[in-house]
């Protein structure tokens, strides 16, 4: 029993102060000043505090940070340095995807999944892939076009 | 400061010792309990955390031939089976339909049927494909079929400081296995859902989930399918078997007299479907 935890994030390692029901979006937020994942919810249905746990997409708010030891996050900080993740931010960019910012470190992230799963979705298999992040702002259209266009920039 | 102890045990006998403590909770995936920690309708005074168990995870071959799925088992896990065939799809149906992706990542099946949310996807799946629900306890296992560890409304037959170590599943049999579910919106727990398992010659096993405390099924369903599953009016009849037996109520999702009303129409259909040959897994 501790209440410190050591966490690996982005590819750093650091040590934050984590109690037992310390969630991971609570330390990234407010200890690591990785501000990206978002409090949308914080009961796991909305996907704005998605972030990537050894690879896959989950849940920051449902995650204990105590829990997380030993296990590689990932979140949109660290997308610059990853091919898909990076061509996902230029497409989200390039067609409007963003409009008022909050859903997307957390769509980026699952399509970042689905691009890593499958080089060419298609539309149908890019909506069940976005299907755990919400958007209220956009009607889902653009991010769709983002993604085909990231998928179609990748796979070149 | 919370205070909250966080314990990381490396084996059942630990996790189990733990968890003698009434104030300790099992942690599985996290999906269900961190979300009610978040909304303040619990708070555990420790955590043990599953993560680290070997004897939980895993899906493994027995001997006779059936399948055991480690308690720790995601759910996106489940869904990839391949083993999970014939009469058996039902359940690799049910839990491709849990949530979405992210939450599929980690939430277990050990971890959603201790919660036994009448809503959720595996209850009707596990009965309607014959389970047995393996339960650790410090004085030993125990195993009970699926349809007697679920309860109540969120009450399985899971004792203090018990927890469930695997679900069993029977050998599967050439088939199919099914799970259709009705929901306001994807990603939302189930208004009205059918677990249909269908074998080549003829047996046919059928369960209701959301319209109860319960996943709702009867032999006398079953039977009025089995060797009929093209037939709209046997599936009919079963379809008004199971609404008799179903207990629903009004909530957000719909009203009790609305679910009653879908069941026969749900189950026509999942049979229809499940009839058709040669049909896609």
């Amino acid at each position: 029993m501790s209440d410190t935890c050591r966490l690996t994030v982005n590819g750093a390692d650091s040590t934050v102060a984590a109690e037992g029901d310390t969630t991971l979006l609570t330390v990234l937020r407010d200890q690591l000043a990785l501000t990206g994942a978002k409090r949308g919810c914080n009961q796991g249905v909305c996907g704005a505090c998605t972030v990537a746990i050894d690879d896959a997409p989950m849940r920051s708010c449902l995650s204990l940070a105590a829990n997380c030891e030993g296990r590689a996050i990932l979140t949109v900080e660290g997308l610059e340095r990853d091919p898909i993740g990076a061509a996902l931010q230029r497409a989200f960019a390039e067609s409007g995807a963003v409009q008022c910012g909050f859903c997307t470190p957390g769509m980026l992230i699952s399509a970042r999944r689905l691009l890593a799963e499958t080089a060419r979705p298609s539309d149908d298999a890019i909506r069940a892939g976005l299907s755990g992040n919400l958007c209220r702002c956009s009607g889902y259209r653009r991010i769709v076009d983002a993604v085909r266009r990231a998928a179609q920039e990748l796979s070149r | 400061m919370s205070g909250v102890a966080f314990h990381r045990p490396r084996s059942l006998d630990e996790a189990l010792a733990l968890l003698a403590d009434e104030e300790a909770r099992p942690l599985a995936g996290g999906a269900s309990l961190v979300a009610m920690m978040n909304a303040r309708l619990l708070a555990p005074a420790a955590l043990v955390s599953l993560r680290e168990i070997p004897e939980l995870r895993g899906i493994t071959d027995e001997a006779d031939g059936g399948i055991r799925i480690g308690a720790m088992t995601r759910h996106c896990e489940t869904a990839a089976e391949g083993r999970l065939s014939g009469t058996l799809g039902v359940v690799r149906a049910a839990a491709g339909k849990i949530a979405n992706p992210p939450v599929r990542n980690m939430g277990t099946m050990g971890g959603s049927i201790s919660l036994a949310d009448p809503g959720a996807d595996y209850p009707a799946a596990l009965v309607a494909a014959g389970a047995v629900i393996e339960i650790a306890a410090k004085g030993g296992s125990r195993r009970l079929a699926a349809r007697d560890f679920f309860v109540d409304w969120y009450t399985t037959a899971l004792e203090p400081g018990e927890l469930v170590a695997a679900i069993l599943l029977p050998q599967p049999r050439d088939g199919d296995g099914l799970y259709h579910k009705l929901a306001r919106v994807a990603g939302d727990f189930a208004t009205v859902s059918v677990a249909l398992s269908a074998a080549s010659d003829g047996a046919v096993s059928v369960a209701i989930g959301g319209c109860g405390p319960t996943p709702v099924a009867s032999e006398a369903a079953n039977a009025a399918l089995s060797g009929r599953l093209g037939d709209a009016q046997a599936a009919r009849e079963a379809g008004e078997i199971l609404a008799g037996l179903a207990d629903p109520v009004d909530d957000v999702r719909a009203s009790a007299g609305y679910r009653r009303l879908v069941i026969p129409r749900m189950v026509v259909e999942a049979a229809a479907a499940a009839a058709q040959p040669a049909r896609a897994a």
